[in-house]
């Protein structure tokens, strides 16, 4: 059975650097494989430590520093770990990365039984890739995954939770699982993973070995551009009122519940 | 002229809020291309169901729809992505749109990236702000949003039409002043019976889905009020709301240690909540809970650091330790006779 992760590398956002300019300082920023993601391991290990013969590649498309988590992934029990690096990528919106994911699918691990991504990626929030990603490759995707109930070669049965539902969801494989919620077990990478990971090795590929269009990929194959950033603006008259202000909060309450 | 679909949703037999919500904002995008560049533009409600309740489509109307649209198919009483979003394509095939705004929605985010990959277009995730501008001539669809964990906001424009974004429900509020009754048209649409794809169970998340919408008050829990140990102010605060029959809600933080279930949660990853008044009791107010409670009309913000984000947010602010404000409410209200 073949398990493709798909992982991202992203800037730590719990600690944002901003420049005095109110741009994101991203060299001060550090980076770190995204949360999601790393669940998403986690299943794929999971599933390869009850059954045989389970070989799990993880795939990431970004710049060479993206090898940490590459490595971190083959230390932690991955058995192959392949890399998309070239300056033609920088700047994909999700369309374009889509493209880029799939083609490497295509063509380097064609024969995969199920995709696992994380829901989505902590820095740009979308959850926009997984769901291109399955319809480029026209495979069935169950989003928003909370449980893999069981999975083989054949059928994988996926638990997903959406607001107030939960859903049962068998899929025909090949199948793309988006992973929202973290697996009980963590699996930590070990020293002698580390090591190991040394021998396996990272494959990398570039724009011309994709064989894409370069108006596919990069900022041209971008169809999304953006047009500003900037921080939220807040412009609120604060009153500072007397530390005893239960009277003053149930007073609010009452005459607004009457309204 | 111009053409603008709204891809609508239904929960159960009633069409979600949402929906009317995209379509009075759509509403003001066109006034704004009629008064700006004397553009006309069509808005055109889609629906892919099995049936749709004929009030519903009047309720379409009266927000302000020209046209409502039932893509129509006895096999779409249960969702599925790959069905919807392939009958949605067949009619758009037939049906041009210029601009296509989706409810962000778990499905309807299920649904729109499928839609734009295969128009091979832009899609704007998850937006919090929809406006035309106009650039080099043309009017433009500038849909903003957070990124980033929302510390940051981003605009963000297609190069390619259609123009597509998902929008966050209750990011805008509907308006049924449209006297105007458009016109209702159905689909019919065969589709591919698709195996690869069984739903084999739904069931209701274990305790009731938290309304937020309906509440007018609700009180926030946050880090503040967490002891590690048994929470007692956490647990006295939702005595409280008890007491008071007022919504209570709680932060990401205390819901990631465990407090309480996520349905409670308000924030960016969490449900947004518009009452009319809000009470944070100890919540510092991370970038990603102000997210989902800004819009709220009174906002009240209790907490022991007086440099705490959260007043910068709220109208009223008190510098105290949020257990003492607790405690004499918990009095006060007699919270503790139940």
């Amino acid at each position: 059975m073949d398990i493709i992760v798909c992982v991202k590398q992203v800037p730590d956002v719990d600690d944002i650097k901003w420049t005095k300019e109110n741009n994101l300082d991203r060299s001060m920023m550090l980076s770190k494989i995204n949360k999601y993601d790393d669940w998403a391991l986690n299943w794929a290990l999971n599933i390869k430590s009850k059954f045989k013969d389970v070989k799990i590649t993880v795939l990431s498309m970004g710049p060479k520093p993206a090898c940490d988590i590459l490595n971190y992934a083959l230390a932690k029990g991955c058995d192959r770990a392949i890399l998309l690096c070239d300056k033609m990528f920088a700047a994909s919106d999700t369309l374009a990365t889509s493209k880029i994911l799939a083609r490497a699918i295509e063509k380097y691990i064609p024969n995969y039984n199920i995709i696992l991504t994380g829901q989505m990626a902590q820095d740009g929030d979308t959850a926009q890739v997984p769901v291109s990603l399955s319809q480029l490759l026209n495979i069935v995707d169950i989003t928003n995954a909370i449980e893999i109930v069981n999975a083989d070669k054949n059928i994988a049965i996926v638990k997903q939770k959406l607001e107030d539902k939960v859903n049962i969801y068998e899929a025909r494989t090949p199948c793309l699982i988006a992973i929202k919620e973290e697996y009980p077990n963590v699996f930590y990478p070990k020293i002698e993973g580390y090591i190991k990971a040394q021998n396996k090795g990272i494959e990398e590929y570039c724009f011309e070995d994709l064989e894409l269009q370069r108006e596919d990929v990069g900022i041209i194959g971008s169809p999304t551009i953006v047009y500003k950033a900037f921080r939220p603006e807040i412009n609120k008259k604060t009153t500072e009122i007397d530390k005893d202000c239960s009277d003053f909060i149930l007073e609010l309450v009452q005459r607004v519940e009457i309204e | 002229m111009k053409k603008l679909a709204i891809y609508v949703e239904k929960e159960g037999n009633t069409l979600i809020d949402a929906s009317y919500e995209l379509i009075s904002k759509a509403c003001e995008l066109k006034a704004f291309a009629k008064s700006s560049k004397d553009m006309e533009i069509e808005v055109t409600a889609v629906l892919v169901s099995s049936a749709v309740d004929e009030n519903d489509v009047k309720k379409a109307f009266l927000a302000g729809a020209d046209n409502f649209i039932l893509i129509k198919n006895d096999d779409f009483q249960v969702f599925n992505q790959m069905k919807y979003s392939s009958a949605f394509l067949s009619y758009f095939h037939e049906n041009y749109h210029d601009y296509i705004l989706f409810p962000a929605t778990p499905t309807g985010r299920m649904i729109a990236p499928r839609v734009t990959t295969v128009l091979n277009t832009g899609l704007v995730a998850d937006c919090t702000g929809l406006e035309f501008i106009i650039k080099d001539g043309l009017l433009k669809l500038a849909s903003t949003r957070p990124t980033f964990g929302a510390e940051l906001m981003a605009t963000i424009l297609s190069k390619q039409s259609p123009e597509c974004a998902t929008i966050r429900p209750k990011t805008f509020k509907a308006d049924f002043r449209n006297t105007k009754i458009g016109t209702y048209k159905e689909f019919p649409c065969s589709i591919e019976n698709n195996f690869d794809l069984i739903l084999l169970d739904s069931t209701k998340d274990e305790a009731q889905k938290i309304n937020f919408d309906t509440a007018k008050v609700i009180f926030s829990a946050g880090y503040g009020l967490y002891d590690g140990k048994d929470n007692i102010y956490i647990e006295k605060l939702y005595q409280i709301t008890q007491k008071l029959n007022i919504g209570f809600a709680l932060t990401r933080k205390l819901v990631d240690l465990g407090i309480k279930s996520s349905q409670y949660q308000i924030g960016q990853t969490g449900m947004t909540a518009t009452p009319e008044l809000y009470v944070a009791f100890g919540i510092s107010g991370t970038i990603q809970h102000i997210a989902g409670m800004k819009n709220s009309k009174i906002i009240i913000a209790i907490n022991n650091d007086e440099n705490a984000e959260i007043f910068k947010y709220s109208d009223y602010k008190i510098v105290t330790d949020a257990r003492a404000v607790i405690d004499d409410l918990f009095e006060k209200t007699g919270a503790y006779n139940q």
